[in-house]
């Protein structure tokens, strides 16, 4: 679990530090699956059915509102209807128009619902809408759920409708066909209202004050819904699959755990229950506690080497030249730090007590010494490997300065350099949270 | 709590505060009559729809049927669907109204707060 958190928290840090080009393209990901649904179910205008046009539109949803992808996979949609014929336009039309002017005004933002809705349709996985959207979404996000799977039934009933339209040439006889079939497809009126009942239902129970709220809320609404929809199937024979529909909804909960993991992760058994009042009322709270880690960070910490006493100039040529024969980075440039409480100790290697007034590999190791391992992460807990390092640049200060003994000095700070990142490595691969300095 | 508050102010308070400018009832009204406006609407489209459905046959029976009743049947339909629909709007728009107000009272006793403790840090 503790790791599963860890990796919650780096993903979530991942995505606070990258939003930016994130967003946008997950944007550009629904905009370009939602038009080719689109050009996949109708695809009768041939000039609308083509990838380029599918690409720039896309692109330009990813930079502009969600409201404009809604709008764009309606116009999309009615160019399709179009090319099939004028009266399955006009229908199309008015049912958009009739859905927007009624219920779609209620909740603008959800766009992306009334989008996703069809597309999680196409994908045989539409029960997880009701659930999720119960779950992250306001009771007015029923709407916006209903609106789409009315949609998506209109689409996939003027698809069946195609061929029979296609050999009728009478205007009003066409016009009476889809309408027919419209106000026939009793699916999209069971499957609308299922949905819409079952987002009430989560967001009602996952709001209360009961342990394990959004458990309950998610398998209560998987439930209702499996229940609205036999009970709809009975009253008007729809063409329903329940065993699908009980497939789908396990997969929904599935999902909706998932989510739940990064949206709702407490910890019920430190429940803590409190009163307090003040002037005017008595407050009876009751505390559940996040589960958290406290995720590793990376500092950069820049190390001045040549404030080292006792290094000449040059062996700190010969020390750059050795490092860009070895690969290594040159001298004087950051030196990367993973800092977290608890390895202070740890990293300082026996007798680098010494100290030496003026070299900055001193402080450091004095004020890693002083770390313990329950220490919180502070500058003297970084600056702990700083120590080790410390003791070799001390060692190849204090030597004589020929070009040969220089060259073993560097040498020999290079491989402790290596030796205490393969322990950074180490201690990384076994769970510990412990520094990775590199000098040099 | 500073990121916090110019989140909500960057997404969610420029349109509550809007609302929050409106006393209840003049913002009521409004969406009551948007409402009216889109239910009216609604209804032509949805009539329109229907005539053109059997158009041969209504046009064949317009002489015949009685005109008064039948346009007194259509604008009590149209009456009940106006009136559910706008009752509907103005408990939604009740709802938000004072959601947005008390989201609005708690950015303000925030900012209060942030204020307080900028202070005690300069002092």
């Amino acid at each position: 679990m503790t790791l599963l958190l860890e990796y919650r928290e780096k993903i979530k840090r991942f995505y606070r530090m990258n939003s930016v080009v994130i967003l946008p393209v997950l944007k550009f990901l629904v905009a370009f699956f939602a038009l080719n649904g689109v050009n996949t179910l109708l695809g009768y205008m041939p000039r609308l059915d083509n990838i380029a046009i599918v690409l720039i539109a896309s692109l330009a949803c990813s930079f502009l509102p969600a409201g404009f992808l809604t709008l764009l996979c309606a116009v999309f949609s009615i160019a399709h209807l179009y090319a099939m014929s004028l009266e399955a336009m006009g229908v199309g039309l008015c049912v958009y128009l009739v859905l927007f002017l009624m219920l779609f005004r209620f909740a603008p933002k959800d766009s992306y619902v009334v989008i996703l809705t069809p597309l999680l349709f196409s994908l045989k996985i539409p029960y997880v809408v009701p659930i999720v959207v119960g779950l992250i979404g306001n009771p007015v996000s029923a709407v916006s759920v209903a609106c789409g799977v009315i949609v998506y039934y209109l689409l996939t009933m003027m698809v069946g409708c195609a061929p029979t339209i296609r050999t009728m040439n009478d205007f009003s006889e066409k016009l009476r066909y889809l309408i027919e079939n419209l106000m026939e497809n009793k699916s999209a009126i069971v499957v609308a209202a299922s949905f819409a009942v079952t987002v009430v239902v989560v967001y009602v129970i996952r709001r209360m004050s009961v342990e394990y709220a959004w458990t309950i809320a998610m398998v209560a609404g998987a439930m209702v819904n499996l229940l609205i929809l036999l009970v709809g199937n009975l009253i008007y024979d729809i063409d329903l699959s329940m065993i699908g529909a009980v497939l789908g909804s396990i997969l929904a909960i599935v999902i909706a755990k998932v989510i739940e993991f990064f949206r709702f992760c407490v910890d019920y058994s430190r429940t803590e229950k409190v009163q307090f009042e003040d002037d005017e009322y008595y407050y009876y709270v009751k505390a559940v506690p996040k589960m958290n880690v406290a995720a590793s960070t990376k500092t950069v910490k820049k190390i001045n080497t040549n404030t080292q006493s006792g290094v000449s100039v040059g062996s700190a040529a010969a020390a750059r030249s050795y490092a860009e024969s070895r690969n290594t980075e040159k001298p004087g440039t950051v030196a990367r730090t993973r800092t977290e409480a608890g390895y202070g100790r740890e990293h300082v290697t026996p007798g680098t007590q010494r100290t030496q007034a003026g070299s900055q590999g001193t402080a450091a190791r004095t004020a890693g010494r002083t770390g313990n391992s329950a220490a919180p992460r502070t500058g003297a807990n970084m600056s702990s490997g700083g120590g080790s390092y410390g003791t070799t640049a001390r060692s190849a200060a204090g030597r004589t300065v020929n070009p040969s003994g220089n060259r073993s000095t560097v040498q020999q700070r290079t491989r402790t350099n290596y030796s205490a990142q393969g322990a950074a490595r180490n201690s990384q691969r076994a769970g510990d949270s412990e520094d990775d300095e590199e000098f040099f | 709590m500073m990121t916090k508050l110019a989140s909500y102010e960057e997404k969610e308070g420029k349109k509550n505060e809007n609302i929050g400018n409106f006393f209840r009832g003049d913002y009521v009204a409004i969406q009551v009559v948007k409402s009216l406006i889109c239910a009216t609407l609604t209804f032509v489209l949805i009539f329109a729809m229907y005539i053109f459905y059997d158009l041969d046959a209504f046009m064949t029976e317009i002489y015949k049927i009685d005109l008064f009743s039948y346009i007194k049947n259509i604008l009590i339909f149209y009456i009940v669907t106006v009136v559910f629909y706008c009752a509907l709007t103005y408990v939604f728009s009740t709802w938000r109204y004072f959601r947005v107000r008390k989201s609005l009272k708690l950015f303000s006793q925030n900012l209060k707060k942030l204020n307080a403790m900028y202070r005690e840090r300069k002092n």
